[in-house]
């Protein structure tokens, strides 16, 4: 991993970050991929990949409607928030 | 006092709830110390002790009737504030409530408060905590273990008989073990996930703690649900697991891994599981030696696919709708900022890292790849629960550790889950237990079983720890 590399996997994840402090970033993450690569060894053609253990499918329920998601208290927890709406700054210009 | 003893004076009326509830308080406060706790209620707690003691023919029944209960502060706890032990999360209220405690307020017990933790359960000693690192009851300068390190130590400390834990890649296990309790990790799917922050979704699971088998299957009655909120819920018949504890287990087999010393267990840790598997087979328990030479590759599976879904659930995190905000003028700063302040450096390592293996170029690579090797691990067990009931191996490579140890040794910290991860990756449940003492610290072995077997898992372990004593000693 190079510092453009960094530098986009930073803008992705959508974290900043110093460029001073790149090269040890970089070196940490270096160190736990050299950890994860010891997969490389592993002849793994016979299995396919598994997503959740116990295989379930996901279940739905009736679309009904029940009293849970109070907009008044769900907004109660924006940092900042306008009557009926969640404030951000200006976006369209 | 342990859960089974502080339940029978309460419901003799030897002991009122609030009496309970004060002492619990008082201890907390006396063992401030330790900052197992992020959060205590005391006010409402006591309320709560109060009504259950004018009420008490309603309560005196019920599996958690009267006793005080200490939650993890990942479960989202109505009106209560709830931080996942983050700047992110440091003034959220949660406008509901998590299965996981509302099951438990149902039951009867009383929420003293909210435990400390690795942030966004992202660690194994307790260190990454924003509001600081959880000390060990057994000794000032060690860490608890972790992720559930603040519950772990709430019980070893006898603050409180029971708490509660999540367990991804070994956060209830190796905190019982590290602590000296008992901890118990259910097959994914038995216990809700509704309300509990989501760290890797799909090894995310909660657990009970308690000095012994018995709590642990008390409060495990009380959690596990099926739950059509959790759309990975199990839908099964509900097994009362105190109820199992007075059957008889049977002459088992038991598999253990040949090779076991090649794994880097220290010598004291080795010993003390001699010594479990000699009372083991006193008991009418046979061993069968098992190949498990991949179990190490769990860990490289375990480090893609957590921190992928880690990156996915923690996108969420964008100081628009709750949790932190950096005032910005600019929508793009304002994500960034808030992300950079409000996550700490492990949460911000572990999202890089998702990001990066889920990224177009790097997927086949490391996230399909991790996937077969859960498969791997899945089939693994599947083949061994042919030939034995159980698997009984140690919990951790050492006894409770050093804090800022593992600052110098970044993968240290990441070995610390190579005997807990394998159970997560396959999804089956697993209990730690003391087993030995040695340097005047705990040391842990566990129990793997095949899925939905929570109840043989506790039976083993309380027959075991009904000729052992090493679940009472404490610090």
């Amino acid at each position: 991993m190079d510092k453009i590399e960094l530098k986009n996997l930073l803008f992705l994840s959508r974290i900043g970050a110093k460029e001073e402090d790149y090269p040890k970033i970089i070196e940490k993450l270096k160190t736990t991929f050299g950890m994860i690569d010891q997969m490389n060894e592993l002849d793994l053609d016979q299995f396919e990949p598994l997503n959740n253990p116990l295989e379930l499918t996901n279940v739905s329920r009736a679309d009904s409607e029940d009293d849970r998601n109070s907009k008044k208290e769900f907004l109660a927890e924006s940092p900042k928030s306008d009557d009926d709406f969640f404030v951000v700054p200006k976006i369209v210009e | 006092m342990n859960f089974k003893d502080i339940r029978e004076r309460f419901r003799n009326k030897e002991i009122s709830a609030k009496e309970l509830t004060k002492d619990s308080l008082d201890k907390a406060h006396k063992y401030s110390n330790l900052n197992a706790f992020i959060s205590t209620f005391d006010e409402d707690a006591l309320k709560k002790a109060e009504y259950i003691d004018n009420n008490f023919n309603d309560y005196k029944d019920l599996a958690l009737g009267g006793i005080p209960i200490a939650h993890k502060d990942i479960f989202c706890t109505k009106g209560k504030r709830t931080t996942c032990a983050s700047k992110m999360l440091e003034n959220f209220t949660p406008p509901y409530e998590s299965t996981v405690t509302s099951n438990c307020h149902q039951a009867g017990s009383i929420m003293i408060g909210k435990t400390n933790m690795d942030e966004f359960a992202m660690g194994s000693s307790n260190e990454t905590s924003f509001f600081g690192p959880v000390i060990n009851p057994w000794g000032e300068s060690l860490v608890p273990g972790g992720s559930s390190g603040g519950s772990a130590a709430s019980v070893a400390a006898d603050i409180t008989s029971l708490a509660t834990g999540t367990d991804t890649g070994g956060s209830i296990r190796q905190p019982a073990a590290l602590c000296g309790i008992t901890g118990l990790k259910p097959t994914y799917g038995l216990v809700s996930r509704w309300g509990m922050i989501a760290f890797c979704s799909s090894m995310d699971q909660a657990g009970p703690f308690a000095r012994d088998a018995f709590g642990c299957a008390a409060l495990l009655d009380a959690m596990a649900s099926y739950d059509a909120k959790d759309s990975t819920s199990a839908q099964r018949d509900k097994v009362k697991y105190e109820d199992a504890l007075r059957g008889d287990v049977g002459n088992l087999k038991i598999g253990i891994l040949r090779d076991i010393d090649q794994l880097g267990i220290s010598e004291e840790i080795l010993k003390a599981y001699e010594n479990s598997k000699t009372v083991l087979e006193k008991q009418g328990h046979s061993f069968v030696e098992l190949d498990f030479s991949e179990l190490s590759s769990g860990i490289c599976s375990y480090y893609v696919i957590a921190p992928a879904e880690c990156s996915s659930n923690l996108a969420r995190f964008d100081g628009v709708k709750y949790g932190h905000r950096s005032d910005s003028s600019n929508i793009s700063e304002l994500y960034l900022q808030t992300r950079s302040e409000g996550f700490g450096e492990e949460v911000r390592k572990r999202i890089l890292i998702g990001t990066y293996v889920l990224s177009a170029g790097f997927y086949d690579a490391y996230y399909r790849k991790a996937q077969k090797v859960r498969r791997m691990m899945k089939s693994k067990f599947d083949e061994f629960f042919k030939s034995v009931d159980l698997v009984f191996l140690p919990t951790t490579l050492d006894q409770a550790f050093e804090m800022n140890r593992t600052s110098s040794d970044p993968n240290r910290m990441y070995k610390e889950d190579l005997l807990t991860i394998p159970a997560n990756l396959a999804g089956l449940p697993a209990i730690s237990f003391p087993n030995g003492l040695a340097n005047e610290l705990p040391i842990g072995a566990q129990f793997v079983g095949n899925y939905f077997s929570e109840d043989l898992l506790l039976n083993i372990t309380h027959k075991l720890q009904e000729v052992t004593d090493w679940h009472k000693i404490k610090p």
